[in-house]
């Protein structure tokens, strides 16, 4: 019960320390809010449908709404297999570039767009005592499909169509987790690492919470999450606070 | 225990509703203010004929005044030739000692050995020219004449003292070159209407010069135009108006455009004054490219381009450079505005050189009037040394494309 005392402290600084450093760096802070729904097909075969919402800047701007379904399936004791669909509706932030004496070049207002993320896993277990070690290799697919913008051009003093091509990008997500199994106790901690590596090492992810699962059937997630933004992204580095839920069927 | 669960479940529910629905701001930079300041339209600068009221041209009478020569009424013009062509020929009426009069089909070569002798100019030739030889002062009449030149200049003095080109009033006298020009051993030719001394413009006719293989106006010396001439120039090849020992503009109504690629509308390579009249000056040709030994350099057109140093005192000045990297003006020596209205607009493109409202490359001094510079793709003004605007000023506003001053 002491312990179970401890992981509520846990829980609270970890909101904390979401909330808190906003206001000591130029890193961004935003939310993380997950709704899904999974069912168990047959043994070891789940399939899953989730939406998720994110916000920035301080939690005042909305980031991304996406829908997206997945299945996963145990192909041994310790090992999953899965692959999953996302569609990404982002709102892709501002981006102002300069002439050579720092005046301005062209300023491209955040906006919405569209994209379709295709996903295949490997994870594999590995259980410690208490403490189960999972690695997870993700090979992820994000297509942009093409659209028209508007885009102020200093030069020119006049709002210009702007095309953003259509692209595709390939990443290889890395991910090293260890979740603790705690007796007696209704809270599960967990931390992560997680890499993402296309051209370049584009992002590190840290994170650190807490599961609860009530029934079997109501599964929450709370947790801290910081981005690091690789050197070649304009993107800030983020504070993430994640609140999920899962419902099992 | 499940109590307290709930509690803390609704708690962290309603704080993601809350942090979700305060979402809803938006991240970008609040450039509202600058755009509205990018999206500023210059001021009109379009070709002006319309009458303009004038005050009196009053001849400078003191003999030590440097500029009493400048004034036709100050010579004796007792001397009179008539010259009228007609065609393919022209016919002289009247003969003065001391000057030959030649004429070859409707080209005429007049030799004054005399001293100062008036021509007075009319009719109508396609294939003809007059050209004047001798270091005396010469008064060309224009009496409703029109001279085009296929093979070079359509007035031609090589003579190196004034010559006095007085458009008779209410007529309208057309000059134009060709396109290629004859040349002659030791003898220039720049311009539809070229002399080797000043020309100074008088009179209240108008003069149209079409410039297709040079300039439309130059003078190796001075220009000096007087209030009440009306003269239009369009040069699609070089200069509007070219003078190599400066421009002074007392008054008329003048207007000029060229459509060459590095050309001035009107440019003066010593001191320019304004001090009266309207003059609107637009260029449209883009940026000038040429490659001598391997060495490639660029000229960027100006409506109005002055070497060293220019004063406007009165009158108005209207600019515009609408080509590649163009200037409405260009001064590479100091401006003194000390009134007038002078209003510089640069519309064109950024491919090869900056174009801009007004570049001048040594001190501007605004002490009054009305000063305007308007630049769409860069600043509206750029001063190379001290800018200094005098006290008194009405208004004085610097936005990204534009400055105002206005006494």
């Amino acid at each position: 019960m002491a312990r179970c005392k401890r992981k509520r402290l846990i829980l609270l600084l970890l909101l904390f320390t979401a909330l808190m450093p906003t206001g000591l760096q130029a890193d961004d802070s935003g939310l993380i809010l997950s709704a899904e729904a999974s069912r168990k097909m047959r043994k070891g075969l789940n399939v899953s449908i989730e939406a998720e919402f994110r916000s920035r800047n301080d939690f005042r701007t909305a980031e991304r709404v996406s829908l997206g379904a997945s299945v996963s399936y145990k192909l041994l004791p310790w090992l999953k297999a899965s692959g999953g669909y996302n569609l990404l509706f982002d709102n892709n932030r501002e981006e102002i570039t300069y002439n050579d004496d720092m005046s301005y070049n062209n300023w491209r207002p955040s906006y919405w767009g569209v994209r379709h993320r295709f996903n295949v896993s490997l994870t594999a277990s590995y259980k410690v005592r208490r403490v189960e070690f999972s690695l997870r290799e993700r090979w992820q697919y994000t297509y942009r499909p093409e659209k028209m913008i508007d885009n102020f051009d200093f030069d020119e003093g006049e709002w210009e169509d702007h095309k953003v091509r259509g692209k595709g990008k390939n990443v290889l997500r890395s991910r090293l987790q260890a979740e603790w199994d705690i007796p007696r106790c209704k809270f599960d901690p967990f931390a992560s690492v997680e890499f993402h590596q296309s051209k370049y090492l584009d992002k590190t992810r840290f994170i650190v919470g807490v599961g609860h699962t009530i029934k079997k059937t109501h599964d929450f997630k709370l947790y801290y999450r910081y981005q690091l933004t690789g050197s070649h992204s304009s993107d800030p580095n983020i504070h993430m606070l994640g609140l999920g839920y899962t419902y099992k069927f | 225990m499940e109590s307290m669960m709930k509690k803390i479940y609704f708690g962290l529910v309603v704080l993601a509703l809350g942090l979700t629905l305060a979402s809803c701001e938006k991240d970008d930079t609040d450039f509202s203010d600058i755009i509205a300041e990018y999206q500023v339209e210059p001021l009109e600068v379009e070709l002006d004929f319309s009458a303009l009221s004038e005050a009196p041209d009053v001849p400078v009478t003191d003999e030590n005044d440097s500029a009493y020569n400048d004034y036709v009424e100050n010579s004796p013009w007792n001397k009179v030739i008539y010259i009228d062509f007609n065609g393919a020929s022209a016919t002289v009426t009247n003969s003065v000692p001391g000057v030959a009069v030649q004429a070859t089909g409707a080209h005429v070569v007049v030799t004054n050995m005399s001293g100062p002798v008036q021509f007075v100019l009319s009719g109508q030739t396609s294939n003809g020219s007059i050209k004047f030889y001798g270091d005396k002062r010469l008064q060309l009449l224009l009496n409703g004449v029109d001279i085009t030149n296929p093979t070079g200049a359509a007035i031609n003095n090589q003579g190196g003292k004034s010559l006095y080109v007085v458009l008779a009033e209410g007529t309208v006298n057309t000059l134009q070159d060709g396109a290629t020009y004859t040349m002659v051993d030791d003898e220039d030719q720049k311009a539809a209407l070229f002399s080797e001394g000043q020309i100074i413009f008088s009179g209240k006719g108008t003069l149209n010069a079409y410039a297709v293989g040079r300039a439309g106006i130059r003078s190796d010396d001075y220009i000096r135009i007087r209030p009440g001439v009306n003269i239009y120039v369009n040069s699609s090849a070089l200069d509007g108006i070219r003078a190599n020992d400066g421009i002074i503009i007392d008054g008329g109504v003048i207007n000029v455009e060229t459509t060459g690629n590095g050309a001035k509308g009107l440019r003066s390579e010593g001191p320019m004054t304004v001090n009266g009249g309207r003059v609107t000056a637009i260029s449209h040709g883009d940026t000038r490219i040429t490659t001598e030994d391997g060495i490639v350099d660029t000229t960027a057109c100006a409506a109005l381009a002055c070497d060293t140093l220019l004063t406007v005192t009165k009158g108005t000045l209207r600019l515009r450079a609408t080509g590649d990297g163009g200037k409405g003006l260009n001064a590479k020596q100091n401006v003194d505005f000390k009134g007038g209205s002078l209003v510089a607009v640069a519309e064109g493109t950024k491919k090869i050189k900056k174009p801009k409202g007004m570049k001048i490359d040594g001190n501007l001094d605004v002490s009054g009037g009305y000063f305007y510079s308007y630049s769409r793709r860069s600043d509206p003004l750029e001063v190379e040394g001290r800018l200094n605007v005098a006290a008194g000023y009405k208004t004085y506003q610097k936005k990204a494309k534009v400055l105002l001053i206005e006494y």
